[in-house]
């Protein structure tokens, strides 16, 4: 049987600090949030209930984050979740996201965007080797913050001090419009432009 | 406000970090699922994202009532509209039970303390009268054999 001890209940306290960490609410009064707390018990159960429904269909034992993602995409009353649970993945696409690889691919466009803007490779380069010292904390992160710095003011030397051994430089455009592989960058692998 | 909370409340995490308790909604998770049906971690923290989630809406439709009834404080009636406005109104009614019960206990409460003063008698007297029934069951003490 459910709902065998039904005690539990939402601490009221918290549940008006969430209330006015919105800056448009003002004063609550003291019934609010207990009425609140109600309102909240409600959400929950639906929102179980329609998840379980989702983990059973699928011959499931547990509820996983995919099956509440459906519950909120056919269910009208949870439309305002959605945003919540956009980042959860797809069983089909395997299941993990690779979230270095997504950000890279997404500062490369970005940088391939300001490149063609500026028409200034070089800045380019800067910033994804910046993004390069962020994702390999090993040595090359100290010397990459120091390159930005002096590359700010200097614009030239202190970048290609950095480059990794392959053809130097590579500052003409050719050399950065191709991307290596972020495995190559990992595994120290030589740059090779294609 | 004094909180009537079913467990203890805990520390209050910081203003950023606000959320509900995770042990409170695990458990409400757990009694809410069918004995063969478990939970997973993520889905848990996930669902706690949608309580709070689901208690901006709430709040922020409610404040909206509010203001239009050129009101300063949000009262559990506006709550109650914001439920209908937002497709949630099969929450309602019992919602409304809840605020009659709330409403209830305190004009109870209300009524304790209104007995004392109504009883006419000054607080030197309401002393006096305390100080006699402390003598009297003191005296039935003693009576009983004088166990200390």
């Amino acid at each position: 049987m459910k709902n065998k001890n039904k005690q539990t209940k939402f601490p009221v306290a918290r549940i008006k600090k969430i209330m006015q960490k919105d800056e448009e609410v003002g004063k609550v009064a003291q019934a609010t949030p207990i009425v609140i707390s109600k309102a909240l018990e409600l959400f929950l159960a639906m929102i179980i209930e329609e998840s379980s429904k989702v983990t059973v269909k699928r011959g499931a034992k547990k509820v996983e984050a995919y099956h509440l993602k459906h519950a909120v995409e056919t269910t009208e009353m949870l439309d305002f979740l959605k945003e919540i649970v956009e980042s959860v993945p797809d069983p089909s696409a395997g299941g993990t996201i690779d979230l270095e690889a997504e950000n890279a691919e997404a500062a490369a466009k970005r940088k391939r965007g300001k490149g063609k803007k500026n028409g200034d490779t070089e800045g380019g380069g800067r910033k994804r080797r910046k993004k390069k010292g962020e994702q390999e904390s090993g040595p090359d992160g100290g010397d990459v913050v120091e390159a930005e710095a002096e590359a700010d003011e200097e614009e030239e030397d202190g970048m290609d001090d950095d480059e990794k051994p392959g053809p130097s430089s590579g500052s003409g455009p050719s050399g950065w419009k191709k991307r290596p592989s972020e495995a190559a960058w990992r595994e120290d692998a030589p740059f090779i432009p294609r | 406000m004094s909180d009537r909370e079913g467990g203890s409340g805990g520390v209050p995490p910081t203003d950023e970090d606000l959320s509900l308790p995770k042990a409170t909604v695990a458990k409400m998770i757990t009694d809410l699922l069918p004995n063969d049906v478990t939970c997973a971690k993520e889905t848990r923290d996930l669902i706690i994202e949608c309580c709070v989630e689901f208690i901006h809406l709430i709040s922020s439709e409610a404040n909206e009532i509010c203001d239009q009834e050129s009101k300063k404080t949000i009262a559990p009636e506006h709550i109650i509209g914001a439920l209908k406005r937002l497709g949630f109104d099969s929450f309602t009614t019992e919602v409304e039970d809840v605020l009659k019960d709330h409403k209830q206990q305190v004009k109870d409460r209300e009524k304790k303390v209104s007995k004392f003063e109504q009883s006419g008698l000054t607080e030197e007297q309401l002393l006096a009268e305390q100080e006699k029934l402390f003598a009297a069951s003191r005296a039935r003490f003693q009576g009983q054999g004088g166990q200390q």
